[in-house]
């Protein structure tokens, strides 16, 4: 390698790791990923309802059943934190009140029952009308029609269980039996091979998650480390050194030193986050959102050889894109309205995340994963889910080094030129012509 | 022989505008050369032409015989007309990376700067961040950067402007001792007293065209006739000898080490 081109790649590296802030981003960054997702958590906590509850009862036959519905849950609840099956989860800050009608009384009583919703004194209240039974249809009444969902549905669920009880009385059946006779069903997913899928892979959600913390680190740090090689572009442009610098080396092994040195910055991040992260974090993380069952899983060692890959030529194809980009403004606002394209190629990319998540080998996730914009974070997703035909990802490969290059030759030219101009600012046609000119 | 510096027919435009138009020159080897000429005359484009900062749109130019390729930036020093350091890197790891970039190993470049660093009063600074720095100390460590390879060529593009009386005798001293040793200084200035005592050549451009080109001798016997001779004057002490003696018998440190104790 040339020495030259070590000296910058070294400079830049001992620059950036030197700082404070790069400490501070690379401590910060994963603790508010942990704080976030521990606010999750809480927060998906007090989303367990709450409130009273009052029960306008026509048919007669449904209150008393749907009270003990909630009593026997709130006994298991009580007993151990834990609900053996969600479906029967309803949770036992509900209180239900009776409240005696008629048909004749009921416009009265619903008046009533209106103020005390809108003065917070009840949460909502329900009607269930006399041919509630057969039909299955219950009035909700609350302050808005869209809010309390999750309670909405806890209720529902009582009054079908208790419903359904009833119903059974009516055809002759003994309720208890609908205990026993309930079958509650569960897919296992197996991929369709010979050999057995291991536990670590059948662990679904936690792979999942993992994938999704990468690809969002895939994702983050080109932006980061993009908006790093922008502004240390614009800061030699700006010290003026950067005329001192290319009577030495080659403008083109200026912006490759600075490219290859922040993208070494950034490997050592990850290096110092994956230290922390198998030892501390990621126990920590899996444990808290409650994805593993005890075991952590071991992330497969195709989603870190992927990670790597496309990690390294995504970030080569934005680095040198931003880095021609910056090259030719001389302050952050004015190169701020080209450097947005590769931002926004990044952003359309980061949402097209589900496609590749949900159908990994349909025609719009293909086509992503190939389209060399997009490819570095699709293409990731696509294999952690469901890895595509090796051909699909050598393709994907081939295509995203003949961008590079693409862009580095592009960038070269437009950088060596753009470094050197000052005054004016250009315009794009302007900046495509200086790559197009012949020396 | 060959030049250190030859420059035959180049021409360099911005859009329509011609900068520098059909200029030769030849800069001879161990000679100390002043390019003068106005604002916007073309200077400081032939210099970048030169360093191959930008290219020439016609016309050769070759440096010590060559054309100038990566291999030869090691023989040149260049000071650009606009100065700039990283402001956030210590002044020594900065004067190492300008020598690393040139060719330099630590120890040979920590050799050489060893005098350089006293004589220039820098020694309290290495440890320093150049944004710390004054602006005529920062002028200093550049200058140091720019000879911390030892080149054989030395090309300055206004090197005394923004440096103080004592700076500039230093500079000055420095470029004496470097055309002792046989080493070729182009420069370009716009005062007139530097370039009389410093250069054995100079070439005059306007409009990115040569008006004067020769050894200071000869330009002044061929103006002998057309400029009038300057009134004699009775001797009395400059002004930059009086400011210079002044702060030195003030009997204070340098600012530079004082303000550090
Ligand atoms: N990158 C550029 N784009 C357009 N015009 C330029 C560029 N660089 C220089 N010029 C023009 O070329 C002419 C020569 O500029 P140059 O900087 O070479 O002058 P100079 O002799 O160094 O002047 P000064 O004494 O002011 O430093 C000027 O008119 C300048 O405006
Ligand atoms: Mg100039």
């Amino acid at each position: 390698m040339n020495r030259k081109l070590f000296h910058v790649i070294r400079r830049e590296y001992l620059q950036q790791v030197k700082t404070k802030g790069f400490w501070i981003g690379t401590i910060l960054i994963p603790t508010l990923g942990l704080v976030f997702v521990y606010l999750q958590v809480i927060l998906a906590s007090t989303l367990i309802p709450e409130g009273k509850i009052g029960v306008v009862d026509l048919t007669g036959r449904l209150y008393e059943p749907l009270v003990a519905e909630q009593k026997a849950v709130s006994d298991v609840d009580e007993k151990d934190g834990k609900v053996e099956e969600k479906s029967r989860k309803m949770p036992a800050k509900i209180t239900f009140f009776a409240v005696e009608a008629t048909p004749d009384t009921l416009p009265a009583v619903r008046k009533e029952l209106n103020q005390r919703v809108q003065k917070k004194e009840i949460k909502a209240y329900i009607v269930i009308p006399a041919d509630g039974l057969a039909t299955g249809n219950v009035e909700w009444r609350a302050r808005s029609v869209k809010a309390d969902m999750i309670l909405r549905e806890s209720v529902e669920r009582g009054l079908a269980r208790a419903g359904t009880k009833e119903r059974l009385k009516d055809a002759g059946v003994d309720p208890s039996v609908y205990e026993k006779a309930r079958l509650t069903v569960k897919l296992d997913p197996r991929e369709a091979t010979e050999k057995e899928t291991s536990e670590d892979a059948k662990n679904v959600g936690a792979n999942l998650a993992i994938s999704g913390v990468l690809f969002f680190l895939i994702y983050i740090s080109i932006f980061i480390y993009g908006a790093f090689i922008m502004r240390g572009v614009l800061e030699e442009k700006n010290n003026r050194i950067v005329e001192v610098i290319i009577s030495s080396v080659k403008p083109t092994t200026l912006m490759l030193g600075k490219i290859i040195g922040i993208g070494l910055v950034g490997l050592t991040q990850y290096a110092v986050w994956g230290l922390f992260a198998f030892t501390i974090t990621l126990p920590g993380i899996v444990g808290v959102m409650g994805l593993s069952g005890g075991a952590l899983p071991s992330i497969p060692g195709m989603t870190i050889l992927a990670f790597v890959v496309f990690f390294l030529l995504g970030y080569f194809l934005y680095a040198g894109l931003y880095a021609a980009l910056a090259a030719p403004f001389n302050t952050e606002q004015e190169a701020q309205q080209l450097v947005m394209i590769p931002g926004m190629m990044l952003i359309l990319a980061s949402t097209m995340w589900f496609f590749a998540f949900n159908t990994p080998d349909g025609t719009l996730a293909r086509v992503l994963s190939l389209f060399p914009f997009t490819s570095p974070l699709l293409m990731f997703m696509r294999i952690s889910v469901q890895p595509p035909p090796a051909w699909e990802i050598a393709l994907s490969i081939v295509i995203l080094l003949l961008s590079i290059w693409g862009v580095a030759w592009f960038a070269g030219r437009v950088y060596r030129v753009g470094i050197l101009m000052y005054g004016k600012k250009p315009t794009l046609p302007e900046i495509i012509r200086w790559a197009r000119a012949t020396d | 022989m060959t030049s250190a510096i030859s420059i035959s027919g180049v021409t360099k435009r911005f859009g329509k505008f011609t900068a520098v138009d059909r200029l030769d020159l030849e800069v001879p080897l161990g000679v100390t050369f002043g390019l003068l000429g106005p604002n916007g005359a073309g200077k400081t484009t032939t210099i970048r032409m030169t360093m191959n900062i930008t290219k020439a749109d016609e016309g050769t130019i070759q440096v010590l015989g060559k054309p100038l390729a990566d291999e030869m930036q090691e023989r040149i020093g260049y000071l650009p007309e606009e100065r700039g350091l990283y402001r956030k890197m210590t002044v020594i790891d900065q004067l190492l990376f300008f020598a690393a970039i040139k060719g330099v190993e630590k120890k040979a470049a920590l050799a050489r700067l060893e005098k350089w660093i006293d004589v220039m009063d820098l020694r309290p600074w290495l440890a320093k961040k150049t944004e710390e720095l004054s602006k005529g100390m920062q002028q200093k460590v550049q200058f140091l950067g720019t000879i911390v390879h030892d080149p054989e060529v030395l090309i300055l593009d206004e090197p005394f402007s923004g440096l103080d009386p004592i700076n500039v005798v230093l500079l000055k001293d420095f470029l004496v001792d470097f055309k002792k040793q046989g080493k070729t200084i182009v420069f370009s200035t716009h005062v007139m007293e530097q370039a009389e005592k410093l250069c054995d050549r100079i070439a005059l451009i306007y409009r990115g065209r040569k008006l004067l080109d020769g050894t200071v001798k000869e330009i002044k016997a061929a103006y002998r006739d057309r400029v009038p001779l300057p009134p004699p004057v009775e001797p009395e002490p400059e002004l930059e000898k009086i400011f210079i003696k002044a702060v030195e018998e003030s009997g204070l440190a340098a600012p530079a080490t004082e303000e550090l104790r």
